[in-house]
């Protein structure tokens, strides 16, 4: 509905700014990477099943397709998922949020509403995000794997949650700085459009 | 600290939060941060990544994208063109004629769509324009469309079902199969209401138009034929036991790009848009239940929702009185927060009460559904009163003065369901379990 589309301003160095951009994108096209792989598992045995049971039906024994572990993996890479799109979806304002009293403020103090918004919501992100690198670390040295048949290490998942944490923080001081040097947050127009209804 | 001097500086820190534009899901994990904070002398920092990590780690939630996914993919459809075209013919017989296309295809598209917004959208893109240019009282298209656009909660597969089942730990089939009757009940109401008002008001109704042939009206009807199929396949999955919510879903998204295809809208632009809108429509919601995971866990640690239920107990009040005093205080909440918000906050802290007062955990999420509801259409925050006014341009407290029947009506539906809980109970009994 919101298309994703990189802040520009004159302020910023271009390649700085390019870069920031490309890191949104590419962590939420991974987020929507991890998305259809579920929906490609999932379907994959369901596939399978039906397979098997036409088998049934015409009197063959069944292959009995299982895809192994699919629940530990599905709910991993959801993990993965739901973490790697907090910068981007950020970006696109799509994060709710109580906009009511910003939006009643005159400018000067919605200004500083907003910078203590971004100032307040990075700090807390940097927390999660470091709290989050240390659990997965923690699951790394002590080697925890997934429960199950296909055992994996659940680092890997937690690392990704991590990632896109720290990739929340950097977004969030991103539009502290924005917003710090008099620019609106990029995503002002889109979240007033969902909260205002002044979608086009 | 005493509880009760505990429990009024959270609620004041989370006010303050909340109102100075922190988003949602931090905002929780902060107050998650407080209590535990001055509680107890753990760090909560590893109870944070655990409650974070155990919340998204999920085979349950994986429902959620899909179903998402799947209202993103028909949202792009042509199927709102189709739905008006097929059931306008149908309806000109009943008294208030073609005002119950939104209601009827609201119910439709809610059988597909899991949000309430959405289905409001994708109904009155088409159906508004053309009551309007058929000379229909305007207050009244208005007001239908917002009272049954939140069908789209109800009828499942719905979005907040599976937020309110995740975080009460609740089966997400049985809670889908739960809002069946009470949304066709709805349906119902709404129906009525609209034909009485248009006895009643037989001079605000447009002139009739002439009746379409029987046959005619067949034809037309075919073009709901796919996305019947596409019900069928999805609620009719789950009943009979045959996939779990999350592999119907997944065969939603499936019969979703076949339909999509077959009406030539899947187009690469069309596709790119819906993945990454239920990208971030999931990741929001999925932060916000991470968020509200570790704020569970520190309630815990705090005590507050043990000591509320059995403060509330002592009182000593009826279930009528305890569930009166909840609705009217979601009625509140429900002005200011959105559904999702007041869902995952309240699960976290009002569970323990609801279950020692002695109601089943899927009623009460068919009367939580129900309240949430009542929330999209009371202003000031009120989505479905948001896409009305996109759409209308209208502003959105004269949009909420003609919803208020509808409102009054889904109160009479919470009384309905309060008195009769089989409305919600039953078909969820007769169900093949897996």
């Amino acid at each position: 509905m919101f298309a994703l589309r990189g802040s520009r301003s004159a302020n910023d160095p271009p390649a700085m700014r390019a870069g920031l951009d490309k890191l949104y994108a590419a962590a939420l096209w991974l987020s929507a990477a991890c998305l259809v792989a579920i929906a490609l598992l999932i379907g994959a045995q369901l596939f399978g099943r039906l397979i098997d049971e036409s088998l049934k039906l015409i009197g063959i024994e069944p292959f009995g397709i299982v895809i192994l572990s699919l629940a530990e993996f599905s709910g991993s890479l959801l993990a993965a998922a739901s973490f790697l799109a907090l910068a981007g979806t950020l970006k696109a304002g799509a994060h709710i949020r109580i906009t009511m009293l910003l939006q009643a403020l005159p400018p000067r103090g919605r200004y500083a509403l907003e910078l203590w918004a971004f100032g307040a919501s990075a700090l807390l992100s940097a927390y999660i995000a470091w709290q989050l690198t240390h659990f997965a670390f923690v699951s790394f040295q002590f080697d925890e794997v997934s429960p199950g048949v296909v055992r994996f290490p659940l680092a890997v998942p937690q690392a990704a949650m991590a990632l896109g944490a720290i990739i929340l923080t950097i977004a969030l001081i991103d539009e502290f700085v924005l917003v710090l040097r008099g620019r609106e947050p990029s995503f002002r127009k889109s979240e007033d459009a969902i909260t205002l209804g002044k979608a086009e | 600290m005493s509880i009760v001097a505990l429990s009024l500086l959270l609620i004041a820190i989370l006010l303050l939060i909340l109102a100075s534009g922190i988003w949602i899901a931090l905002g929780l994990a902060a107050i998650g941060l407080v209590a535990m904070a001055v509680t107890v002398s753990t760090p909560p920092g590893p109870a944070l990544a655990a409650s974070m990590w155990q919340a998204s780690n999920s085979w349950d939630l994986t429902a959620l994208p899909m179903f998402i996914l799947m209202g993103e993919i028909l949202y792009r459809t042509k199927l709102s063109e189709d739905m008006f075209e097929a059931l306008a013919p149908w309806m000109q017989r009943l008294p208030g004629r073609l005002l119950h296309v939104n209601v009827v295809g609201c119910g439709i598209f809610a059988a597909v769509s899991g949000s309430s917004a959405a289905t409001c959208a994708t109904i009155g893109r088409i159906s508004l324009p053309e009551l309007r240019q058929r000379g229909y009282d305007q207050s009244m298209a208005i007001g239908t469309l917002a009272g049954s656009g939140t069908l789209g909660l109800l009828i499942p597969p719905s979005i907040i079902m599976i937020v309110y089942a995740t975080a009460t730990d609740q089966s997400i089939a049985r809670l889908f199969i739960a809002g069946v009757m009470p949304g066709i009940m709805l349906i119902v109401l709404f129906m009525g209401y609209i034909a009485l008002w248009a006895l009643i008001n037989k001079e605000r109704m447009p002139p009739a138009e002439p009746s379409v042939p029987l046959k005619q009206r067949i034809a037309a009807s075919r073009r709901l034929i796919p996305v019947t199929l596409l019900i069928a396949g999805v609620i009719g999955s789950i009943y009979g036991g045959l996939a779990s919510a999350t592999e119907a879903a997944v065969v939603g998204v499936a019969l979703s790009i076949v339909l999509s295809w077959g009406t030539g809208t899947l187009t690469r632009d069309n596709f790119r848009d819906a993945l990454l809108g239920a990208t971030r429509t999931s990741c929001m919601i999925a932060f916000i239940l991470a968020g509200a995971a570790f704020l569970t866990t520190a309630m815990g640690f705090t005590g507050i929702p043990r000591n509320l239920a059995e403060w509330i107990s002592r009182l000593g009040l009826t279930q009528w009185q305890l569930l009166t005093a909840l609705t009217a205080f979601y009625i509140v909440l429900g002005c200011f927060l959105d559904g999702i918000s007041m869902v995952v906050l309240t699960t976290s802290i009002i569970i323990p009460l609801v279950e020692k007062a002695g109601f089943d955990l899927i009623w009460f999420g068919i009367y939580v559904v129900l309240v949430v509801e009542m929330a999209q259409i009371t202003p000031p925050v009120g989505f479905n009163l948001y896409v009305l006014q996109s759409l209308t341009g209208r502003n959105i407290f004269a949009i909420a003065r003609d919803t208020i029947p509808f409102f009054v009506l889904m109160c009479v539906a919470v009384a309905l369901i309060a008195a009769f809980p089989g409305i919600a109970l039953w078909l969820p009994s007769t169900m093949l379990d897996r």
